[in-house]
């Protein structure tokens, strides 16, 4: 591993808590690494597994999604329903040999910048730690 | 005991003698010792349908896969049912597909068959390499073979699917015949899972890896499988698209990562995937590894019950979420 | 590929430029495919900014737009609005947050300016694939729904009916009025409390365009928008409250006369099972305490009960039913107040121990002309000679979870003090504070006062009470001389800080989020401190966060005002950004329906080549945009606006060659 690699890491947020979260830490300043690149979906209900996949295959080293607390979903239940697609697909994957740090999951909600930044500190810092994405990688 | 092979016959000839019903769908013999399904349309027909350790075939297939071309504008819909055979792990994709509405259950005539396993073809050849012919007949625990002629008695674990020697429904849990004795269940274990599990992400790479690399993106897995029948399959699609044609690690990865994740909660173990796999990749054994995590996370399993919701659709407020920062 | 897409990156002052190459950024952005120009400005959020946008929608016909700035959270609405001035559908916009999640939050500049980059290229590849989209137009039922009958929620109430629409008033307890009906007097001007609230509470009653549902609990809410359905529980009072009239001869003639702690005198008085909160209770109607009356419990009270026998009207009704009512309504004014913070979590300060430690709430109905000891300040029937006020209890206390300042107890303490030395002009009175916060119109002044009152402020916080003989003993240590020292005292007054109250399921029910202090989480902290995330909730008081009463009455006011403008209009547009079905996919397998949590999805039958199959048809109205149903669909066959599969893919690409 080259001693200078800096992951890059895709992460989807939701619109409601964690993106606005995200915010909440810009607002106040709090830095962290600029490793993760955010894209805002509306839900983490939205989040198909087949998301997690792909950006790994395209040149992520990690992928991290974020959403409300459980019973706190801007639509009731969507992280709840999203919970066990995240559960299942990350079993999945490490089954086959793919790193538990590739993609990780966090609650964060709109008043926790202070986390978010914590959060990112950690994925970042983890997936630095293993390296490059191989096993999905595409080959170009 | 009455003769099985009678009695499926017989069942089959009183099916497709109903008005209401269109074809019986069950196995005959087929090339060497191979099985094929069937489509008996007639009670002559029905004469010609077997049921053996050597029929393999999930036919539930066969009611996703039926073509429905464009129906002429004055036609008539062919309301008439479907008859089919099927064995304890079919049963459970028949329950599936209606539970998903891939079907309806009174489009369907089911002749259960209680199944005491069957034959891993890949075994048999290894066993009898020079083999053309083989009849097969269930005696207990053991099979009573006939190789070209030659009778000889084999335990069933030496041949047998590995799948149908941890069987929990050998006896057809959905039918509105029962056709034969009811059999013994059998204990499921996912031991080999398990340990597979304690191995470091390299060492489950290396293995995988492997075996994906074989993979000549045949798609047979996914075609065999009674429960991949969308009309438009995502991984067919350009636009998105979520894995491209090129045959390498990479794509073959996410392929089977795509196609296993899309039976979450919903594939109910009868290994067709893997008994179609051309390049002997352990396909099956993806899907089995969700099996066991799904009845371990959320006790649940796919097949057994028509009014079942499905796993991903519902969730409850304590699921473990230990992974989650 | 045709280049249509205008790339506008922003300076926002230097809180982008100081950090992120602009220069750099716009040259990589105007090389992307399809874009057709990159520029930047100074604010693009200012009126030549957006001037500039809309020239260029015009003269280069763009058909997308990307802005690079702030948070869209923050002004994703405003850059709509631009193209929209400019003709261009408001949906073909894309925001990379190049500020809030990129400037602000990174120290290297090349770094920084990289990732602003990336984010650009995923916004530009997304607006590439963006489709407009049309907002539908939906009727609004003209009324409105207030959830708490304090000063909040009564304000909000009239207003709203005043403006001329239909107001539900939905209080949980017997009355109206709130914390403010149980407070003495109001700083810093000193007027009497319920002087001012229960004409207000009067004209609540009396409105003709006001429901007053007292006793009530707001149990589901449905809906969205302009056509919310609301399911109220309606507590059995045991008292039919079109035919009591108030006398109270049932309360005088309760066996439980006296016997039970009053709920409106915070304890420190005392009522019957039949009663009302207090003697000017809106409506002035009687409750029977089915947790205490003997009849309601035992089936007993006496050889019948008393109170019937006493009822003139034959009000009592012991067959009363809880009745669950359904309200439809457009808009919802949230004003659930707080509760004071339980002084027993501080059990160093002995509120449990010793019956001369007492909460500010508490002191406030001793010091009421009204309250049980008829405004005279005696603790066990004798006057104290020394007070002493403890400030911030449960406020400003990390350890507690309460970081945050109550705001009212400074003022309400200096006003409790000016009380006692008024009422006991020879009382020693001293007031241990942190720091005194006298920031409203006339705060200062009044602790100025009450300062050269003879009243000893001592910085620093005390660390406990205890008795000694006959005295009660505050040890604390005084921050300004450094030195501990304690204090002989009759009566120790808590200043207890306000927290949020549990209001259970309501929470859910209006999935409204709440801040790190567990107020609810307004829309934004300083533009939009009404709203909520929910589209037709609105907040009023301080069920947002602690507040004095003129600040209570100015955001209720400001919450009405919220919750009349889609009254008025009579319309409200359903954002577009929703799910959609391709009919020559979809397998009707149904997961989608069962996925969906607001049952917006149904099947239908269509006829495909000939044969009838069933499909999954999304109603757009009660669609709410999560789009966990796309998710669940293994064949794609449905998909969220704006969020489509192809358009996040796209962003994942962007990122991913990076």
């Amino acid at each position: 591993m080259s001693e200078n690699f800096e992951p890059n890491i895709v992460a989807f947020l939701c619109n409601w808590c964690s993106y606005a979260g995200a915010d909440l830490a810009g607002t106040a300043r709090i830095s962290y690494p600029p490793n993760v690149k955010v894209i805002r979906v509306m839900c983490s209900g939205r989040m198909n597994p087949s998301f997690v996949i792909n950006a790994l295959q395209q040149g992520a080293d990690g992928v991290l999604i974020s959403g409300c607390h459980p019973g706190e979903c801007h639509y009731m239940e969507g992280n709840y329903i999203a919970r066990r697609r995240f559960t299942l697909i990350k079993k999945l994957m490490e089954y086959i040999g793919i790193e538990p740090e590739r993609f990780r999951v966090s609650w964060v909600s709109a008043s926790e910048g202070e986390k978010f930044k914590n959060v990112i500190a950690e994925v970042t810092e983890d997936i630095r730690k293993i390296g490059q994405m191989k096993q999905l990688k595409r080959e170009v | 005991m009455r003769n099985i092979q009678k009695i499926i016959k017989d069942g089959a000839r009183k099916a497709v003698a109903r008005d209401d019903v269109k074809y019986v769908l069950g196995w005959t013999p087929g090339y060497g010792f191979r099985v094929s399904p069937f489509f008996a349309r007639t009670a002559e027909d029905t004469e010609r349908l077997i049921f053996s350790p050597l029929c393999a075939n999930n036919l539930t297939i066969y009611l996703t896969l039926q073509e429905k071309l464009p129906l002429p504008k004055a036609a008539a819909l062919d309301k008439r049912k479907i008859a089919l055979f099927v064995k304890g792990c079919d049963s459970r994709a028949v329950i599936q597909l209606i539970a998903e509405r891939g079907i309806s259950r009174d489009e369907l005539v089911i002749l259960g068959v209680p199944c005491g396993g069957v034959i891993d073809i890949s075994k048999l050849e290894a066993k009898f390499p020079q083999a053309i012919k083989v009849e097969a007949v269930e005696e207990g625990e053991k099979l009573s073979l006939k190789v070209d002629g030659k009778s000889q008695e084999i335990p069933k674990e030496d041949i047998l699917l590995k799948k149908c020697s941890l069987c929990e429904y050998p006896n057809p849990l959905i039918y509105d015949v029962l056709l034969g004795e009811e059999k013994q269940k059998k204990t499921k274990d996912y031991q080999g899972i398990s340990t597979f599990e304690e191995k470091s992400p390299n060492e489950k790479w290396t293995y995988w890896g492997d075996k994906f690399a074989r993979c000549i993106r045949c798609y047979a897995c996914r075609n065999i499988c009674p429960l991949c029948y969308c009309d438009s399959c995502i991984l067919d699609k350009l636009s998105p698209q979520w894995i491209r044609r090129s045959v390498n690690l990479s794509e073959n990865t996410v392929f089977q990562l795509l196609r296993t994740f899309h039976l979450t909660g919903r594939c109910i173990g009868c290994g067709e995937c893997e008994r179609a796999c051309p390049m002997g990749i352990p396909v099956g054994e993806l899907n089995r590894k969700l099996e066991k995590d799904v009845r371990e996370l959320f006790a649940y399993e796919p097949g057994i019950d028509i009014e079942e919701k499905s796993l991903l659709s519902q969730f409850k407020p304590e699921d473990s979420e230990d992974f989650i920062l | 590929m045709r280049k249509k897409i205008g790339v506008y990156v922003c300076h926002c002052g230097v809180n982008i430029s100081a950090t992120v190459d602009i220069e750099k950024v716009c040259k990589l952005a105007s090389g992307l495919p399809g874009v057709a120009a990159a520029k930047d400005y100074t604010y693009l959020c200012s009126d030549p900014g957006q001037e500039l946008i809309k020239k260029d929608i015009k003269e280069l016909g763009l058909e997308k737009v990307v802005i690079a700035a702030c948070s869209p959270r923050m002004h994703e609405q405003t850059f709509r609005g631009t193209c929209e001035e400019a003709e261009l559908n408001p949906y073909c916009l894309e925001m990379a947050n190049i500020r809030e999640q990129c400037s602000w939050v990174h120290k290297e500049k090349d770094k920084a300016t990289r990732k602003a980059a990336a984010l650009i290229s995923a916004s530009v590849a997304k607006a590439s694939l963006l489709e407009p989209l049309s907002e539908k137009e939906v009727d609004v039922i003209p009324k409105a729904l207030v959830i708490g009958g304090g000063i909040s929620g009564i304000q909000s109430s009239l207003d709203i009916a005043d403006a001329g629409f239909g107001v539900y008033l939905v209080e949980k307890d017997p009355s109206i009025g709130g914390h403010m009906a149980q407070l003495d007097k109001t700083f810093p001007t000193l007027d009497c409390s319920a002087c001012i609230l229960t004409p207000k509470m009067v004209d609540v009653y009396r409105h003709p365009n006001i429901e007053l549902l007292t006793y009530c609990e707001v149990i589901s809410v449905d809906g969205f928008i302009g056509n919310f359905k609301v399911k109220v529980r309606k507590k059995p009072r045991y008292v039919n409250i079109n035919k009591c009239n108030g006398c109270g001869a049932c309360a005088e003639a309760c066996l439980l006369k006296g016997r039970i702690a009053s709920e409106f005198e915070a304890g420190m008085g005392k009522r019957g099972a039949i009663y009302v909160p207090f003697p000017q209770a809106v409506p002035l109607v009687y409750t029977i305490d089915s947790e205490k009356c003997l009849f309601l419990r035992k089936g007993k009270c006496g050889k019948s009960p008393a109170c019937k026998a006493a009822c003139g009207p034959e009000a009592i009704d012991f067959e009363q039913k809880e009745e669950i009512i359904e309200l439809e309504i457009g808009t919802i004014v949230v004003a659930t107040g707080f509760d004071v913070f339980p002084a027993k979590e501080k059990p160093e300060y002995g509120y449990d121990a010793y019956s001369n430690v007492i909460t500010g709430l508490e002191f406030e109905r001793l010091s009421s002309a009204s309250g049980p000891t008829f405004g005279k300040i005696k603790i066990g029937g004798k006057e104290p000679e020394d007070v002493v006020f403890i400030q911030c209890v449960g406020s400003r206390d990390k350890e507690l979870g309460n970081e945050y300042c109550s705001r009212v107890c400074c003022m309400y303490t200096a006003k409790q003090a000016h009380l006692v030395r008024e009422k006991l002009p020879n009382a020693n009175i001293t007031v241990f504070y942190i720091d005194v916060r006298a920031f409203g119109k006339g705060f200062e002044e009044f602790y100025d006062r009450v300062k050269k009152e003879g009243i000893i402020y001592r910085r620093g916080n005390a660390s406990e009470v205890y008795r000694r003989g006959e005295k009660l003993i505050v040890r604390a240590e005084d921050t300004l001389l450094g030195e501990a020292l304690e204090v002989e005292t009759d009566l120790v007054v808590l200043s207890t800080g306000l927290v949020q109250r549990d209001v259970g399921e309501l929470k859910n029910a209006l999935r409204l989020s709440q801040s790190s202090d567990r107020f609810f989480l307004e829309a934004h902290p300083k533009l939009r401190p009404m709203d909520t995330a929910t589209a037709g909730v609105y907040l009023a008081g301080c069920c947002q966060g602690p507040k004095d009463i003129p600040d209570s009455v100015a955001q209720a006011s400001g919450a009405a005002a919220k919750a009349i403008v889609p009254l008025a209009t009579g319309k409200v547009k359903i954002d577009p950004i929703i799910s959609f079905v391709d009919e020559n996919i979809c397998r009707g397998c149904g997961i989608c329906i069962t996925t969906c949590p607001y049952d917006a999805i149904e099947l239908k039958e269509i006829t495909r080549d000939g044969y009838p199959v069933e499909v999954a048809f999304v109603n757009d109205v009660l669609c709410k945009g999560c789009g966990a149903c796309v998710a669940s669909c293994l064949s794609g066959a449905i998909q969220q606006r704006s969020f489509t599969d192809e358009q996040i893919l796209s962003q994942i690409t962007a990122l991913g060659v990076e």
